[in-house]
């Protein structure tokens, strides 16, 4: 059939003319000479990159593997690595269970639940920016809005940011906060599919909500959970603006994530060559998970 | 039962059917609190940046300001941050028009026209969503200070100008889209540059809206790039610029305290937010065509 149809196009493409064909490639020309561009060739520029010890003056030289062999030694690497998944470890359960427990509350379609949608979500339309120094400051280890709280509650004052074993969390709590509502927009959309009538009908059957909720909602919504957790991983395998600006990856390197690391490598010591191929490393990892997520649907179905 | 017009339909229904269960109040009454806790960071942002300096710092948790002071805003103008805006509008407005411009064409000819090569373009856009902009981003550095166009607005606009998304709204509202209008134009003998560009484009209103309010949000909201990029005062963004505000990174904050930085940020996100209240339905809309591709 495959070839049958190939030809029927293009009968009717010459049938109608050049001018088809032309005006299609005029369309998409002006889209995909930048999206080549700023991809593919770049992806591929950029394997050249790490492949030569490039810095900022002088001649780029080839040299091989050895910023991978580099890479694979160096201990803030490790550090940056270990660091993103322990980032993922926090921010995806976060993020993925309490962007469904607020879906399945705005779906209710409750009293203020415009009100709530419309809360839940404001945190994604603002910049990193915002989102760092509002943080910054709610997490101050003195003055800050939640230690006060803590300590109203007869709890103690949590040096968020600024200790090596809190840094992390305190910059993962920012990032719930602003990831969630992108999530919560996918889950409440996919609750709006499921029809009312197999709801009513389980009720009318004598099921209970939570009967309701773990045979109707959940088995018909799990594409989009898988969909969330797999696009929240690799979101927070990439990382940077929130660590940038609430740690500058610190202290001691206890926030660090590789994009950061990429970042300082590249653009403050300009080691453009080692940048390059720590990206690469990364670039694997998220396409490991993504080869992962496909391998588990496929073996589901 | 008029009173309770502003009640939504559902709520309506379990109060005059009776239906309604003693779970349903401690479910409404934390839904409630948990969206008002949500907000706060925002609420508390604009209070502490309309107090005086004194007041900032304290150990009380005042949510409304004792004296209501234009201190801060008046020193964050001490630095160029009209500069800063006037930056960011320039990038994020030709961005985002040329963005959702070729996205809205390729949308259309991928969805509508027949041509060679079509499905391996539609493959190659699926799968480049798998490659973050990130891992480009040492390449694109290398490439532009070679070129010399380093710390330019071309150099911040240029990489923003193939937008993924925006193709994605568009095809799917022309995959719907009746084709009958447009068959009847090329009976008239029009060519399909010009059945796209008078007759298809000006019906795409919604999504047009949807990909703008979006993509427009994301450039407006473009960190890390013009952060790599730019190397002058003069020529940072906003978000890039008010970045020197936060502890770690500049020196502004430990001069002036938490305040002038308060200040920075509520001008940074409200006209974002009141935009978002406005248009909400859109960025839904958008979000979840963005969804359908999983």
């Amino acid at each position: 059939m495959k070839p049958l149809t190939f030809a029927l196009r293009m009968k009717r493409a010459s049938w109608y003319g050049i001018k088809i064909n032309w005006s299609a490639y005029a369309l998409v020309l002006p889209f995909f000479v930048p999206f080549s561009t700023f991809t593919m060739v770049a992806i591929i520029f950029g394997s050249y990159i790490s492949l030569s010890d490039w810095g900022i003056v002088g001649n780029p030289t080839w040299v091989g593997l050895a910023n991978y062999q580099r890479a694979f030694q160096d201990e803030y690497v490790i550090k940056a690595f270990v660091n993103v998944v322990k980032y993922a470890a926090i921010v995806v359960p976060g993020v993925t269970s309490l962007a469904l427990i607020f879906a399945l509350y705005v779906n209710q379609n409750w009293f203020f639940s415009r009100f709530a949608r419309a809360a839940f979500f404001s945190p994604f339309v603002v910049s990193s920016t915002v989102v760092g120094l509002v943080w910054v400051w709610i997490l101050d280890t003195q003055f800050g809005l939640l230690n006060q709280y803590l300590v109203k509650l007869g709890g103690n004052n949590i040096p968020w940011l600024t200790s090596t074993r809190w840094s992390l969390v305190g910059v993962s709590i920012a990032t719930i906060w602003w990831d969630l509502g992108f999530s919560f927009v996918l889950f409440l959309a996919a609750l709006q599919e499921i029809p009312r009538e197999i709801i009513e009908a389980a009720s009318i059957d004598g099921a209970t909500g939570l009967e309701t909720f773990w045979h109707i909602t959940i088995p018909t919504i799990k594409p989009n959970i898988r969909l969330v957790i797999t696009l929240q991983i690799i979101a927070t395998l990439r990382i940077f603006s929130q660590v940038y600006l609430m740690t500058n990856g610190g202290p001691s390197s206890s926030s660090v994530s590789v994009i950061h690391y990429i970042f300082t490598e590249g653009v403050t010591k300009f080691n453009l060559g080692y940048a390059a191929a720590v990206s690469m490393l990364l670039f694997g990892l998220i396409m490991l998970v993504t080869i992962a997520q496909q391998l588990l649907i496929r073996e589901q179905a | 039962m008029w009173t309770f017009h502003w009640l939504s339909s559902r709520t309506k229904q379990i109060l005059s059917t009776g239906n309604l269960k003693p779970i349903h109040i401690p479910v409404w009454i934390g839904g409630l609190v948990i969206s008002i806790m949500w907000i706060a960071p925002f609420i508390w942002m604009v209070s502490t940046s309309l107090k005086p300096a004194d007041e900032v710092m304290t150990k009380q948790i005042e949510w409304l300001p004792r004296h209501v002071v234009s201190d801060n805003y008046r020193k964050i103008f001490e630095y160029p941050v009209g500069r800063w805006a006037w930056n960011s509008i320039v990038v994020a407005v030709s961005s985002t028009f040329i963005g959702v411009l070729f996205g809205s064409m390729t949308g259309y000819a991928l969805a509508r026209l027949h041509f060679p090569g079509r499905s391996f373009l539609f493959s190659i856009l699926i799968a480049s969503l798998m490659i973050p902009a990130e891992m480009t981003i040492v390449p694109m550095l290398v490439a532009f200070l070679k070129v010399g166009l380093a710390n330019t607005y071309t150099a911040m606009i240029l990489p923003h100008t193939a937008n993924v998304l925006c193709v994605y709204i568009f095809r799917q509202f022309f995959l719907q889209f009746p084709p009958e209008l447009e068959d009847a134009a090329e009976i008239d003998g029009a060519s399909k540059l010009v059945v796209f560009w008078r007759i298809a484009l000006p019906l795409a209103r919604s999504p047009m809206i949807a990909a703008t309010t979006l993509v427009f949000s994301s450039n407006w909201n473009s960190f890390l790039w013009p952060l790599m990029i730019t190397f002058t005062e003069d020529m940072k963004t906003m978000p890039v610029g008010i970045a020197l505000f936060t502890p770690v990174v500049g020196a502004h904050t430990q001069l002036d305290g938490m305040g002038p930085a308060m200040a920075a940020v509520t001008i940074l996100s409200v006209p974002g937010l009141l935009v978002f209240l406005l248009l909400q339905r859109y960025f839904v809309e958008g979000i979840s065509h963005s969804g359908i591709k999983g």
